[in-house]
């Protein structure tokens, strides 16, 4: 804007630019205050941002150091008890009985075998939590996967004395994933039910074709879920209270978290229905991506 | 009568070996699987010694189990050495337990951490309850 020019004996000219100045410098001092209260606002934000940010990581690092210390305390437990087997031996106090040397060496290779398998799976559930790790997938024959597990699960049945109902129909989707990994996922949840089954028991087994997906369902008799332990049945490690060593069920509680997540990363869903004392059904659904084909 | 130990554990392959290396000593032994049954064993018949797991994955645990004893009177002075998986045990009490809970002083005699020297349990029981007779 043009400055106004007054003569100089023209006051009211001159009172008059005065006024402009003073109507400037207060338009000025409003912008500050706005610009002021802005910027308080956005470092109050920024504030609430940063303590979030700070919570979630106080309580990712918490669940880290749990997680460490529960893989440490997993494999130093069995390890604990080989070594103290391999004492027991090697200092002789077993020497006049060598059956016995014999049957706690085999428990010994039992224990170690156990844990390289925890050291598989931690390996495939660090892969798949870090998201990093690419899963191979393949499109893969439910035909292929399914029967051949019959007969394995139907062994390890009859040495629990429970029953498997199969019905499964001939013919199966097709699925497009990993097969070495869903068969885990498979032998898991059936595994699971056979385990945590009553003797004389029956489980049954039934697979269910929706419109784009395919589903398999494993429902027991057995001892089920508390209902205030179902929302933890995934965490890794968490084994409810009918599930502990004291009730003779062996595992370590990472095989839901396992299945859970790889699951996830086949695009599908794993839901359980419990029911304490009555059983369990497991609901297991994939996106199919073709029907019935040869 | 040789003095008895009562093992506690809930890993059936270390109770075992831990019998064979005890009975070998000339002590006697008894064992539970958990808190509660260690208890139960302890109040049927007083052993001169408690080899006591933590446990933590069992519902009744060491801890509980330790804290329980030293509240009877009669079987507050019963010497009970805590046996720890991980050394972090203590620490991770907390978390299971979900309040505060001071290893410093729980109520038990010795610590000794897995995996144990049967020499060195040895000399801490020798030094807790003497020789086996």
């Amino acid at each position: 804007m043009e400055p106004k020019i007054c003569n100089i004996n023209d006051p009211e000219c001159h009172l008059d630019r005065i006024r402009g100045w003073h109507g400037d410098l207060e338009a000025n001092i409003t912008t500050l205050i706005k610009n002021l209260k802005d910027i308080r606002e956005h470092s109050e934000e920024a504030k609430t941002a940063c303590s979030t940010h700070y919570a979630k990581t106080v309580e990712l690092t918490k669940a880290k150091t749990r997680f460490t210390y529960e893989v440490s305390h997993e494999l130093k437990a069995p390890l604990a008890s080989v070594y103290n087997i391999l004492n027991v031996i090697l200092d002789g106090y077993l020497e006049k009985d060598i059956k016995k040397q014999k049957e706690l060496l085999n428990r010994a290779k039992v224990r170690i075998n156990d844990v390289i398998k925890l050291l598989n799976d931690l390996l495939i559930f660090s892969r798949l939590e870090e998201g990093t790790g690419e899963i191979e997938m393949e499109k893969i024959n439910i035909d292929k996967i399914l029967p051949s597990l019959t007969e394995e699960m139907d062994i390890y049945a009859k040495e629990n004395n429970i029953k498997i109902n199969w019905d499964i129909p001939k013919k199966l989707p097709y699925i497009y994933g990993n097969p070495e990994l869903l068969r885990r996922v498979f032998v898991n949840i059936i595994h699971n039910a056979i385990k945590y089954s009553n003797p004389k028991n029956t489980v049954k087994i039934k697979t269910k074709e929706g419109k784009s997906s395919f589903l398999l369902e494993v429902k027991d008799q057995g001892i089920g879920i508390k209902k205030n332990e179902l929302p933890m049945i995934f965490n890794i490690f968490f084994r409810g209270e009918n599930a502990r060593p004291e009730h003779k069920k062996e595992g370590m509680g990472l095989g839901l978290s396992l299945a859970k997540r790889i699951i996830a990363a086949h695009g599908g869903a794993i839901k359980v229905k419990s029911k304490l004392n009555k059983g369990t059904t497991v609901t297991l659904s994939f996106p199919a991506i073709q029907k019935k084909e040869k | 009568m040789p003095k008895e130990i009562l093992i506690v554990d809930d890993d059936p392959d270390f109770v075992e070996t831990m019998e064979i290396i005890m009975q070998g000593n000339g002590y006697e032994t008894r064992t539970a699987r958990n808190g509660e049954e260690a208890f139960k064993k302890v109040k049927e018949k007083t052993p001169d010694i408690i080899l006591l797991d933590i446990m933590m994955k069992t519902k009744t645990d060491g801890i509980w189990v330790s804290e329980k004893i030293r509240t009877e009177k009669d079987l507050k002075e019963i010497p009970i050495i805590m046996i720890t998986a991980v050394n972090q045990d203590s620490e991770m009490a907390k978390f299971h337990l979900g309040q505060e809970k001071d290893m410093e002083y729980m109520p038990v005699n010795a610590f000794m951490e897995k995996p144990i020297e049967a020499k060195d349990l040895l000399k801490e029981i020798k030094k807790l309850i003497g020789g086996p007779k």
